[in-house]
């Protein structure tokens, strides 16, 4: 189960990475990519009301 | 005579089907290969453990799955997948499920003609071994036209290995999709409430209807007296079933890798990657995987104190570290700290002591 979703900004500018840290501790950086297992998990967790944490590339 | 002249009948006449020409659908169907670890315990929900390519779906009981010199006599098998009951329920609420399964992509299956008048039928044969008896079932899901075909299989003896061999008619009725995607999905049930079980067993392919899909199946999780052992899994087109087809250790290893690497460390100060200081707190790296990934892959990192950032001007235990830009092919990597270092230096990212192993992981799975 996902807990949190950030958008993963490396040196100021946002790769299409998002740092996910689930339930149990484990984080892992999942691309921006539909054909990917895990951001699927992340757009069904965005459409039950969740919201992804965008901090700009301020650290 | 050149290899390519020697008359392929001149092999034998049943060379097509018992040599090495990648007739198994299935990956890593004997067990060999277990990226993940060979042994995990407490399993209450779904996920890849263990064994790679085998996704453990479930929401039944308590297990430890893992991986096992069990292996059916004088069959050239070295390991099996194992499933241990270790918290039973005997009395599965309507939605609950346990299967074993493996995802197919569809490109990897438009030689089935699945959806034609030409529709190739489907073998499965496999060496299965349970402390409990009775009817189990083997389903085929077609994932992207919602159809599938079960068919049972029974565990005559307890304690003892059995061969099974199960035929799946072609379908004339939804071709797959052909991409990277998931199109075909071999579930061996294990166990599952009414919602799966309450109708009649389907065992000609159609539009899936969940009541018929586990009909008449043992549930494995009633009692911790349970466990289930499986190894030798082939699915071949055609109605009979060919011997294993055992595919070298390195070739077995490498079709996996197009869905899960893991490039792991365990000796301090083991070096992993070149990189270079891009400002005055970071190091940067760049992971190519020893396969070209389905997809572009999920990236799993050791602990942040399990790495080591090497410059000229001094070695410092990394205290942060991400990805991004992540391809099929490569990943970005960064490793950083507060302070410390001087930007354009070259150096290298090795693994530290006594924090525990160093790794990376890619997960393309389906």
């Amino acid at each position: 189960m996902i807990n949190t979703v950030e958008k993963y900004y490396f040196d100021g500018v946002w790769g299409n990475t998002y740092k996910t840290t689930y339930e149990n501790g484990e984080v892992l950086f999942v691309p921006h990519n539909e054909e990917n297992r895990h951001y699927q998990e992340i757009l069904e967790w965005v459409a039950e009301g969740n919201t992804i944490i965008d901090n700009g590339g301020g650290e | 005579m050149a290899l390519s002249t020697i008359p392929f009948s001149g092999l034998g006449a049943d060379a097509s089907k018992q040599g090495v020409n990648f007739r198994n659908l299935i990956i890593n169907g004997d067990m060999s290969i277990a990226q993940r670890g060979t042994s995990v315990s407490s399993i209450t929900s779904s996920g890849y453990r263990t064994m790679d390519r085998w996704n453990f779906a479930t929401d039944l009981g308590t297990w430890t799955m893992s991986q096992e010199t069990d292996v059916p006599t004088g069959q050239g098998f070295a390991k099996s997948l194992k499933l241990d009951c270790t918290t039973a329920n005997a009395s599965p609420s309507a939605g609950n499920f346990l299967v074993l399964e493996q995802k197919i992509e569809g490109q990897m299956l438009q030689h089935l003609k699945k959806g034609t008048s030409n529709a190739e039928s489907l073998t499965m044969s496999f060496w299965v071994k349970s402390s409990k008896t009775g009817t189990y079932i083997c389903e085929l899901l077609d994932t992207d036209n919602s159809r599938q075909i079960s068919k049972a299989y029974t565990i005559n003896s307890a304690n003892t290995w059995e061969k099974k061999t199960l035929t799946y008619e072609g379908d004339t009725t939804g071709a797959f999709t052909n991409d990277n995607g998931e199109s075909l999905r071999i579930d061996f049930w294990l166990g599952a409430g009414s919602t799966f079980t309450g109708g009649t067993l389907s065992t000609t392919w159609t539009a899936t209807s969940n009541g018929d899909r586990v009909a008449g199946s043992v549930n494995l999780a009633d009692s911790t007296a349970n466990d289930w052992y499986i190894t030798g899994v082939q699915l071949e087109v055609g109605t009979s079933a060919s011997d294993f087809e055992f595919l070298p250790y390195d070739v077995n290893r490498t079709r996996c890798l197009r869905y899960y690497e893991k490039l792991e460390f365990t000796s301090a100060y083991d070096t992993i990657f070149g990189g270079w200081v891009r400002n005055g707190s970071d190091m940067g790296a760049v992971w190519q995987y020893e396969t070209i990934k389905r997809a572009n892959p999920t990236i799993g990192l050791s602990a942040d104190n399990t790495y080591r950032i090497n410059t000229a001007s001094g070695d410092h235990t990394n205290q942060s570290s991400g990805t991004s830009n992540t391809t099929k092919t490569r990943t970005q990597l960064g490793f950083a700290r507060s302070a410390s270092l001087t930007s354009g230096q070259a150096g290298y990212i090795n693994m530290e002591n006594g924090n525990g192993n160093a790794y990376f992981t890619a997960d393309a799975e389906l």
